[in-house]
C-alpha cells in the first residue's frame, strides 16, 4: 500500500479575481518507506503539494489519501487529530516555541494524548536522544544553534511515532555541516525507522539522499530520478 | 490543567507588558470594589434600619434643634411606646495645631440614655453595664473598636471636644468608659462598632443648658402604623415655629445619604467608564501578543491541535491575566478598606470590610473582563489559516 497516494490533484488560489493554477491534476505515489525528494523552480507547487500530504491545505479537487485516509473526507476537527498522529512535520525555520525548553517543545505534540506527564517526559526524552540532544533538553531554542534547533524540531516531529514524515526544506536555513547532520538524521529515521519521508528541498545534496526525486513546475510533475544506491548516512549509528 | 504551564510561560515572556496589563485590570478592580464596599456600608445601615422606629427632626435642617417641649407632646400621641432624646455631638479627641484632630474623630451621639438602649437592642449590654452607665453622668458606652484602637477598658477616661459651636463648652467633656457594647454581627451585621453614646443631660448640663434636641427618636407599637403616626407627629407641629419632619429610620437615614446616592451614581458610572477603558486596552494588548504569535498558532495547528483547544489557550492566557488582576485589586482594595479608619477624616469607616460575596464578584468581574478582551484574538486564533499564518511569516 502507498503511504502517501495523491489523485489527479488540483489546487486553485484565488487572488482577488484572479486564479492561480497551483496544482494541475498532479497525481504521485510515495510507498511505504520512502524517502521521497520533491524538487523544483519557486512557484512549482512543491510545498503546496507537501501541505496536502500533510492535511494542512485542501485541494480544490482530487483526492489526497495518507496513510489510508482520504484526507479530504476530513472536517476540520477530525483531520487535526489525523495530524497529531500520523503527520510529523519539520519546517524550513525549525518553528520552536520560544518560551519552551527543547524538552518542552518535543512534549507539545504529546500533550494532545492521555499519557501522563511522567510518560511525556520520557517519550520526548528519547526522540531527543534520537537526535542527539538528550544533554540540551533544558535549553531554550535561543540558546540553540540552527542546527541544534532543527534536530530538535526533528525530535517534535516524531515523538508521536508518525508513519510519514514531511519536511520543507528542512535544511534551507542552515550552513553545509549542520545541513549535513540534518540529512543524516533524515536517512536514519528512514532506514531505522521505516518512517516515510517527503522532502521539499531547492538543493540537489540534499535531494541525492533521497531514494525518489521528483521534480515540478507550474504544478505538474516533470522527472522521476530513482535511485538504489543511496549511500548510508554519514555517522548513522 | 496540563496547559497552564505552557500559559504562564507565555506570559511571563513579556512580563512587562503581562505585568502593566496585570496592573491595569488591577487598578480597576481596585477602584469597583472600594466604591461598592463603601457605597454598601452606607445602604447596609438602610438595610437593617429597623421598622418599628422613626426619627423626628427640624422640618428646615437637621442642624436645627427643636424643643425639649416636644417630646411630652410626641410621646402623648397614639401608637407612640417611647421616645428618646438624640443629638449628634460632633466629639473630636484632642487638637492639632489649634483644630480639632480629625484623626481621633468618630461617631458620638448624646442619648437620653434610658429610652433609647430601650429601643435599640443593637447595641449589646449587659444589665450591669447598662447599671454602671447611668449611675454615672459622665459614662460613655463605647463600641469595641474603639476599645481596640484607643486601649480603653472600663474605668478609661478621655476628653472629647465638639466642632459644633453651640457644644462647645470652657474645657472639652470628660467620660468615663462604663460599658463596651458587643455586636451580634448574625442579627445586625452593619452595626458600627465604633460608636459612642453619652448622657443628653450631661451635654445639657455641660452646655449651660443651651443645648436643644437634634433629634428625637420613636419607638412605635405597629410598624404598620408608621406612616399614620409620623403624619400625626408633624401635624401636632404644623402650626407652631418649629415644624417637624418625622419619617422611619430607613426613609431618614436614605434622605441623609441622598447625595451619596448620587455620588454613588456618578462613581459607578467613572467606574464603569473605567472598567470598559481598561477592557480596551487589555484587549488590545492582547490581540498584539496573539498577532505577534501567529506562526507559533500555526504551528500548533498544524501538531494536530484542534482550534478549539488554541482558542481555549488564548481565553486561558485572558483569563490568567483578569483573574491575577482582580486578585491583586481585590487585595489593594480590602488594604485600603481595611485602613480607611486610620485616614483623617474618614474615621467613621473604621468597622467597614468588604463583604466574600463582593470579593467573589470582583474575582467574577476579573475574569469576564479577561475572557472577553481574550475573544476577538482568541476567534482569530481559532479561524486562522495555517498555510496563510505560516506564508505571513
Amino acid at each position: 500500500m502507498a503511504a502517501v497516494d495523491v489523485q489527479s490533484v488540483r489546487k486553485i488560489y484565488k487572488r482577488d479575481s484572479q486564479e492561480i493554477v497551483v496544482l494541475d491534476g498532479l497525481s504521485l505515489e510515495v510507498p511505504e518507506g520512502e524517502f521521497v525528494a520533491l524538487m523544483g523552480p519557486s512557484g512549482s507547487g512543491k510545498t503546496t503539494l507537501l501541505n496536502l500530504i500533510a492535511g494542512i491545505d485542501r485541494p480544490t479537487s482530487g483526492k489526497v489519501i495518507v496513510s489510508g485516509t482520504d484526507l479530504t473526507t476530513l472536517s476540520e476537527g477530525p483531520l487535526a487529530k489525523w495530524r497529531s498522529r500520523n503527520i510529523g512535520f519539520i519546517f524550513q525555520f525549525y518553528n520552536l516555541i520560544p518560551v519552551l525548553t527543547a524538552v518542552e517543545n518535543v512534549e507539545l505534540p504529546l500533550l494532545l494524548t492521555k499519557l501522563p506527564r511522567k510518560q511525556r517526559r520520557e517519550r520526548a526524552m528519547t526522540a531527543l536522544k534520537i537526535v542527539g540532544l538528550a544533554d540540551r533538553s533544558h535549553h531554550y531554542p535561543r540558546q540553540l544553534s540552527g542546527g541544534q534547533e532543527q534536530r530538535v524540531a526533528i525530535a517534535r516531529a516524531v515523538v508521536a511515532d508518525p508513519a510519514v514524515l514531511v519536511a520543507d526544506e528542512p535544511t534551507g536555513d542552515l550552513d553545509a555541516k549542520s545541513a549535513e547532520e540534518i540529512l543524516n538524521l533524515l536517512q536514519t529515521l528512514n532506514s531505522d525507522f521505516k518512517k516515510t519521508i517527503v522532502m521539499v528541498t531547492h538543493d540537489p545534496r540534499a535531494a541525492c539522499r533521497a531514494h525518489i526525486e521528483r521534480h515540478l513546475d507550474k504544478g505538474v510533475l516533470m522527472t522521476t530520478v530513482e535511485r538504489h544506491d543511496v549511500a548510508a548516512p554519514v555517522g548513522a549509528r | 490543567m496540563k496547559y497552564l504551564p505552557y500559559i504562564l510561560k507565555h506570559l511571563r515572556k513579556n512580563w512587562i507588558r503581562t505585568a502593566s496589563t496585570i496592573a491595569a485590570m488591577a487598578l480597576c478592580i481596585f477602584l469597583i470594589a472600594s466604591l461598592q464596599t463603601v457605597l454598601a456600608a452606607f445602604y447596609g445601615t438602610i438595610d437593617t434600619a429597623a421598622t418599628d422606629r422613626l426619627i423626628t427632626r427640624h422640618r428646615i435642617s437637621l442642624a436645627e434643634d427643636l424643643p425639649m417641649a416636644y417630646e411630652a407632646r410626641i410621646g402623648a400621641i397614639a401608637g407612640v411606646k417611647r421616645t428618646a432624646k438624640t443629638n449628634w455631638f460632633g466629639g473630636v479627641m484632642g487638637s492639632s495645631g489649634g483644630q480639632p484632630d480629625m484623626r481621633n474623630f468618630f461617631a458620638n451621639f448624646a442619648v437620653d440614655a434610658e429610652p433609647y438602649l430601650a429601643m435599640y437592642p443593637e447595641y449589646g449590654l449587659t444589665d450591669a453595664d447598662k447599671q454602671a452607665f447611668m449611675q454615672d453622668m459622665r459614662g460613655a458606652i463605647i463600641g469595641p473598636a474603639l476599645a481596640e484602637k484607643y486601649g480603653w477598658k472600663i474605668g478609661s477616661t478621655f476628653q472629647l471636644e465638639s466642632i459644633i459651636p453651640p457644644y462647645r463648652a470652657d474645657k472639652p467633656f470628660e467620660f468615663v468608659v462604663r460599658a463596651i457594647y458587643s455586636v451580634d454581627t448574625q442579627k445586625y451585621p452593619n452595626h458600627a462598632r465604633d460608636m459612642m453614646l453619652f448622657h443628653w443631660k450631661y451635654l445639657y448640663e455641660k452646655t449651660g443648658q443651651r443645648a436643644g434636641v437634634g433629634t428625637y427618636s420613636l419607638q412605635i407599637a405597629n410598624p404598620s402604623q408608621a406612616a399614620a403616626i409620623a403624619k400625626a407627629v408633624d401635624s401636632t407641629f404644623e402650626n407652631s415655629d418649629t415644624q417637624t419632619k418625622t419619617e422611619t429610620e430607613a426613609q431618614f437615614v436614605a434622605s441623609f445619604l441622598a447625595l451619596v446616592g448620587d455620588l454613588g451614581l456618578i462613581l459607578n458610572a467613572i467606574g464603569m467608564a473605567v472598567a470598559f477603558t481598561i477592557l480596551l486596552v487589555t484587549a488590545n494588548t492582547m490581540s498584539m501578543a496573539i498577532r505577534e504569535r501567529r506562526t507559533e498558532i500555526a504551528v500548533l495547528k498544524t501538531l494536530g491541535y484542534p482550534s478549539a483547544l488554541v482558542l481555549a489557550l488564548v481565553l486561558g492566557e485572558a483569563l490568567v491575566i483578569g483573574l491575577l488582576g482582580s486578585g491583586l485589586g481585590v487585595l489593594m482594595a480590602s488594604t485600603l478598606i481595611g485602613n480607611l479608619g486610620s485616614i483623617p477624616g474618614l474615621q467613621g469607616f473604621g468597622s467597614v470590610a468588604m463583604s466574600a460575596g463582593l470579593a467573589a464578584g470582583m474575582f467574577a468581574v476579573g475574569a469576564a473582563m479577561g475572557l472577553i478582551s481574550g475573544l476577538a484574538p482568541a476567534v482569530g486564533a481559532y479561524r486562522a489559516n495555517i498555510t496563510s499564518m505560516l506564508r505571513q511569516v
